[in-house]
């Protein structure tokens, strides 16, 4: 097989910080212990608990944290040792959407401002030519009529014009892959289907990659080649067919977690008034999904499961059980 | 069928704002009700003017060029656009109305811990004491695990869907007669979501809250909502019970809607 365009290993984020007495520091496992393929051209979604690591993981994939232990490579070379001109590629050849698009965008610039200074740059537009080619940059992802948001400012956009803004400005320079951190949250759905259509559409003219955090596993499961699932700074599970066959017991529970289209039908509505989430003990040694997990046995207080094959389709979970769990049908 | 009084009521409300020599019409022309202790649901285009419309209706609009700013507007018989900025606030802090918004780093301050952003929107009836308690179990009941070390930590302390958490603290801290969410629940994985919307809806029903809620999702609006209204360009182009909107959508635009959701929740439930 080919090389991989990114590769974690065992890569961990501890994030330090004061306690509110200013005696102490308390730290925040983010990511703890990851070992990540991401192959060239493909999509991977990334899904999972909030909280439980995915934006750190992408900021590392990303070089904008250096991680605490562990090692990542673009194209097979460590990022840490990157030369000039490698880190010039790398820069130019991985690209980042953010979840805040408003936090993203230079608040002090017009788009036309913003994305002009990358043209240039570049040298993606003969100079007389650079607002028209803006103006077909914003019309590829369905900015219409494209030349009335050149002269605006961030906050005068809603949050999901700003998020097409963030995309385009991301897919100017042909990168091998894109880094998108919920792209489609601040979207509606019909938008959200426009922006997946141009993600397929770049990928059949460009062979661009994307790794895409969401929690929109209908998206996901629609778009993704293949999905990593997240729980606490691991990936608990990762396949091409998680959707139909979740192998970890937090997966399936997302997956039984999807809300109803059925207004006659919604649980949430069914549910007495009285009836409160349950607590979520946090699990110490052994598995860290033991405190919610409802196929639980003694083995898992003791030993931490390994990410390990499942099955023959490539799946890889962490779960003692992961074959019994693989086998039962979904419960929707 | 809903029939208690109209708690918040907009007539021909009309936001158009300034972009340089251009008038935007974010707003144009709604009519737009919620009664006491019902869940109403506002669905529609990204930038069909569903932030502008729920900023406007509780007076949030900081850093905006208004060009025109009118129609009438009132929270349980009162008028919020002529209101003094005084009196809104009172209504802002006991049981009147909050507001979650759709970036919450947008509106967190960043100097000041989590516990403290909480405790100042906490209805001012409690002590200091009893609020250390009160902002543990809000936390809880948002579900984040470890109330104690949250409330401790900074805003960028926290992930999106952790702030979006936090968010939902503070505009419950006040005990709010209407909640206005603007996408509550869009940084949060599906479980969470679920718990999340499960403490709104136990909130509705124990103590009457009223619920506007903003959302591109529309299994947010199957599961909660009494009543949808369905915004394009400024306006309200349908408004329904939420089961006519599913079942017999008269808008194009709500058809569109219905289909793109549906066929997206391939193995959701009921579709
Ligand atoms: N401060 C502002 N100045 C000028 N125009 C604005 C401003 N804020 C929003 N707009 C414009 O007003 C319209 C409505 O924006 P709004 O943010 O209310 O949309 P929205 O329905 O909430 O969209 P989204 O779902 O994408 O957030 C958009 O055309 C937007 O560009
Ligand atoms: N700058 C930071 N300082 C301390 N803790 C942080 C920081 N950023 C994130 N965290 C913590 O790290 C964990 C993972 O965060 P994040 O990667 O943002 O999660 P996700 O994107 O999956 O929601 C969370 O517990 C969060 O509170
Ligand atoms: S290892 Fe045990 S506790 Fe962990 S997910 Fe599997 S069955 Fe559940
Ligand atoms: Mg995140
Ligand atoms: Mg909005």
């Amino acid at each position: 097989m080919t090389e991989p365009i990114l590769r974690l290993h065992g890569v961990e984020q501890i994030y330090t910080s004061r306690n509110a007495a200013g005696s102490g520091w308390s730290t925040v496992r983010a990511v703890d212990g990851v070992d990540l393929d991401v192959r060239e051209g493909e999509t991977l979604a990334v899904v999972g608990e909030s909280g439980s690591g995915k934006s750190t993981l992408a900021k590392l994939l990303l070089m904008l944290n250096r991680p605490t232990a562990g090692e990542v490579r673009f194209r097979g070379r460590p990022l840490a040792a990157l030369g000039p001109a490698d880190r010039q590629a790398y820069r130019r050849q991985v690209q980042a959407v953010f979840q805040d698009p408003a936090s993203s965008l230079n608040p002090r610039m017009t788009v036309a401002r913003m994305l002009g200074f990358i043209v240039r740059r570049h040298d993606l537009a003969p100079p007389a030519e650079v607002r028209a080619f803006l103006a077909r940059q914003l019309a590829a992802v369905g900015l219409d009529p494209p030349e009335s948001y050149l002269d605006r400012y961030p906050h005068q956009l809603s949050g999901g014009q700003q998020q097409r803004i963030a995309i385009a400005r991301a897919m100017m320079l042909r990168p091998a892959i894109i880094i998108a951190d919920e792209p489609l949250s601040s979207l509606d759905v019909s938008v959200q289907a426009q922006v997946l259509d141009l993600m397929r559409d770049l990928h059949q003219a460009t062979n661009v990659g994307f790794v895409i955090i969401s929690h929109d596993l209908g998206a996901m499961e629609a778009i993704a080649d293949r999905t990593a699932v997240m729980y606490r700074g691991r990936i608990v599970e990762i396949g091409g067919a998680i959707y139909a066959r979740p192998c970890h017991p937090y997966t399936r529970l997302l997956l039984e977690a999807r809300l109803s289209l059925d207004p006659r039908r919604g649980r949430i509505r069914a549910m007495s008034a009285a009836a409160r989430p349950e607590a979520v003990a946090a699990a110490a040694g052994g598995c860290r999904f033991r405190g919610r997990c409802a196929y639980a046995v003694d083995i898992c207080a003791r030993a931490e499961p390994a990410l390990r094959t499942v099955g023959t389709d490539g799946t890889l979970a962490a779960c003692h059980r992961a074959e019994e769990v693989g086998a039962e049908p979904i419960a929707i | 069928m809903n029939a208690s009084p109209v708690l918040l009521d907009v007539r021909d409300l009309k936001v158009h704002l300034r972009v340089g020599p251009v008038l935007v019409k974010a707003i144009d022309g709604v009519d737009f009700q919620v009664r006491h202790g019902e869940c109403v649901g506002i669905v529609g285009e990204s930038g069909s003017g569903k932030s502008t419309m729920a900023r406007a209706v509780t007076r949030l609009m900081p850093n905006v060029a208004i060009g025109e700013l009118s129609g009438r507007l009132t929270f349980d018989g009162r008028d919020i656009l002529g209101m003094p900025d005084a009196e809104l606030r009172r209504l802002r802090r006991g049981r009147g109305f909050s507001m979650i918004f759709q970036d919450p780093l947008g509106y967190l301050n960043p100097t000041q811990r989590i516990g403290r952003q909480i405790g100042e929107a906490l209805a001012r009836d409690a002590g200091a004491g009893a609020d250390q308690a009160r902002i543990r179990t809000l936390l809880d009941e948002v579900g984040l695990p470890d109330p104690a070390n949250i409330a401790r930590r900074y805003p960028h302390e926290l992930s999106g869907g952790q702030r979006q958490r936090v968010m939902i603290a503070i505009a419950l801290a006040s005990d709010p007669q209407l909640l206005f969410a603007d996408e509550p629940t869009t940084a949060l994985d599906a479980t969470v979501q679920l718990q999340v919307l499960q403490t709104l809806y136990r909130l509705h029903r124990e103590r009457n809250m009223a619920m506007a809620i903003i959302t591109h999702d529309l299994g947010v609006v199957a599961e909660l909502c009494d009543r949808v209204y369905v915004m394009r360009a400024g306006k309200v182009v349908e408004s329904a019970e939420t089961v006519t909107l599913f079942e017999n959508p008269a808008h194009d635009y709500s058809r569109r809607l219905i289909e793109l959701s549906t066929r997206r929740h391939t193995r959701g439930a009921g579709a």
